[in-house]
């Protein structure tokens, strides 16, 4: 396992991200009623849940797609909780998606570049003009995302279409474009799901990696329980919305409550 | 397209501090695309050499379009935003041109305003004014999306005509109004001739040259915005909306600042338009040319420069090439005596074309070769 280059970008404190009695009401549907919990700086926290607990939910609200009803999320002293996504990713929350959201013609390259576009300035006029200022920051960001991609193991990749690239590589780029955002908390959607043994054990590993080399708060939504109990520090379990249980996979793991959600309670 | 290509030939692997420019220019000597642009840009800048009349005008039409096209194409093909308010802005370039070029005087009973500064001036601050016209609109265009947008634009149609038949000491009115000649440093790009090498040069072979330089210059900017940081922004909001937010893509103010942008080209495109016309009239300006830029594009190829400048090119050459030969084809007859009339002929074989490109070639013409994508 390589370890990760050190970051370009000015690293701040790490800092803890608090979930607050966050609830969310779609009209007459509560998809998350008043969860709370906190993700310790430079930890892997793991999301469980059986499908429809409000895991996917909790993300949108974490990342600023969904507007929570009530609670706050805080990220340090920052509040999260109001902010369009684009402000939440330039306090250095970063997100891969459950369903891919690769551009389907750019190359592996160019959609890492995006990740960069927080930490780049270039605009309309400088790229327009064809700046040497604007060649210039390309170039070295590019140069961090050969970095990136070499990390995660996708270097001879970096100029395939990252559309054509099979499904467990591409959610790779995904999670390479997040970390190109030099994240500060990195939320994860089910970045194993559809993935073979071997694709699961290298992600695992750059998750492991990840949290390890660079000290990068993890958020981990996964089905795949090997997985998440062999990455996570701590474990949050929902179902229906709310919170069922907390703590050490271990202790979730003998959790009557969490057995009783996934497997049913008993007549 | 071509972006692509040229990022897939930098071989994976290669160490990044290595300078490809040696290397660089001695592939570009083999390919033969570069022998491709030599000859295309030799023929273009003989042109006015050798075509009449005619072909100079279709010509120079075909550029203006190609400007216009490149600002829709970074809109509605780079972006995924529709407009259908494309010919507003060009009028509003068009016009402003007038406006600011022309001396005051009455025409057919109208009393024309015209502010009489110098031309060149004149059409920069048209183009800004054009982008000005897009900035007001932009609070809309940062918050529709997609066809929402197209429908919210139709408005400007609207509108634009409503104001352009009848702000009559502006517009001139149904009649229009003439259109001053260009001038820069005491040169006049009118119909006073100058010998070049023994060729009569007027208004359309002088323009040429100024069309040529404009497009050159607006479609280097364009690659440029669309191969950098704006470009791969732009393309997220259209593949992804959502994601391109969380990546910390400000969406609205990249929907607005494309939508001025593309305003901009549209009235550097209705300028030159103006000028090869020699008079504006607001007929024009209407929703069928707002169409035609959207078919420029689909034909073309979306979000792409070449896609746009090629699409403009068969829009605005293949009715005038049809309609031109259209005695030589079969089964017309003479027009009035009652058979398939040669104008109606070039019309049909058009609208064949049009459904043949969409139908056939999805990418556009630009886009003949299709890796095998899922759509």
């Amino acid at each position: 396992m390589r370890t990760a280059p050190a970051t370009t970008a000015p690293t701040t404190a790490p800092a803890a991200l608090a979930v607050r009695d966050v609830t969310v009401r779609f009209a007459g549907l509560t998809a998350l009623d008043a969860v709370s919990f906190t993700v310790e700086p430079g930890s892997v926290h793991a999301v469980i849940g059986p499908n429809g607990a409000g895991k996917s939910t909790c993300f949108n609200v974490l990342s600023g797609v969904y507007r929570a009803t009530s609670g706050t999320v805080h990220l340090g002293d920052t509040e999260l909780t109001g902010r369009a996504p684009h402000r939440i990713a330039a306090l250095g929350v970063a997100r891969t998606f459950q369903n891919l959201a690769l551009p389907p013609h750019a190359t592996v390259a160019e959609s890492m570049l995006l990740g960069r576009h927080r930490l780049t300035r270039s605009g309309f006029v400088s790229t327009g003009l064809w700046l040497p200022s604007a060649a210039r920051e390309a170039r070295r960001h590019l140069q961090r995302v050969r970095e990136i991609a070499e990390f995660i193991g996708l270097e001879k990749e970096l100029d395939h279409p990252a559309g054509a690239l099979p499904y467990g590589k591409q959610k790779l780029v995904e999670l390479g474009r997040a970390l190109c955002m030099e994240p500060q908390v990195l939320l994860l959607d089910e970045p194993v799901a559809g993935m073979t043994a071997d694709e699961r054990r290298r992600v695992a590993a750059v998750v492991a990696g990840v949290r390890d080399s660079l000290g990068i708060s993890i958020v981990l939504v996964e089905h795949d329980m090997g997985v998440v109990m062999r990455l996570a520090d701590a474990v949050t379990v929902l179902d229906f919305g709310r919170r069922i249980a907390g703590g050490t996979p271990a202790e979730v793991q003998n959790d009557p409550a969490v057995v009783r959600a996934y497997l049913g309670a008993q007549e | 397209m071509s972006d692509t290509v040229e990022t897939a030939t930098a071989a994976p692997g290669t160490p990044p501090e290595k300078t490809p420019a040696p290397a660089g220019a001695l592939e570009r000597l083999r390919r033969p695309r570069t022998y491709l642009w030599l000859v295309g840009s030799v023929l273009l800048l003989a042109f006015p050499f050798y075509l009449d009349r005619f072909w100079l005008q279709a010509g120079l039409f075909a550029m203006a379009a190609a400007i216009g096209a490149i600002g829709i194409n970074l809109l509605t093909g780079a972006t995924g935003q529709l407009s259908m308010g494309h010919a507003f802005f060009l009028a509003v370039g068009a016009y402003s041109y007038c406006v600011l070029a022309g001396e005051s005087s009455t025409e057919n009973g109208h009393a024309l305003t015209g502010l009489g500064l110098p031309t060149w001036l004149a059409a920069i601050l048209a183009v800004l004014l054009a982008g000005v016209a897009g900035g007001v609109f932009s609070p809309i265009a940062g918050r529709l999306r997609g066809a929402y947008l197209g429908i919210a634009t139709l408005a400007l149609i609207f509108i634009g005509q409503h104001v352009l038949f009848n702000a009559g000491s502006l517009t001139g009115g149904f009649n229009g109004r003439p259109v001053p000649p260009l001038s820069v440093f005491g040169f006049t790009f009118d119909d006073t001739e100058v010998l070049v090498a023994a060729v009569p040069f007027q208004s359309s072979e002088k323009l040429w040259y100024v069309a040529l330089l404009a497009l050159l210059l607006s479609g280097l900017f364009a690659r440029g915005v669309l191969r950098g940081r704006p470009g791969r922004a732009l393309n997220a909001i259209r593949d992804h909306r959502i994601a391109a937010g969380v990546m910390g893509v400000p969406v609205a103010r990249y929907r607005a600042g494309v939508f001025v942008l593309s305003s901009m080209y549209a009235g550097l495109a209705g300028v030159l338009l103006a000028l090869v016309f020699q008079r504006t009239v607001p007929e024009y300006f209407g929703m069928i040319l707002s169409l035609e830029y959207l078919a420029m594009i689909v034909i073309g190829g979306l979000g792409s420069v070449a896609g746009a400048v090629v699409g403009a090119a068969f829009v605005s050459l293949m009715p005038q090439v049809l309609t031109h030969y259209s005695d030589s084809l079969p089964l017309v007859s003479a027009p009035g005596t009652g058979g398939l009339a040669p104008g109606e002929a070039s019309r049909y074989l058009y609208g064949a074309a049009v459904v043949a490109v969409v139908l056939f070639l999805p990418g556009g013409l630009t886009r003949l070769k299709k890796p095998g994508e899922k759509k």
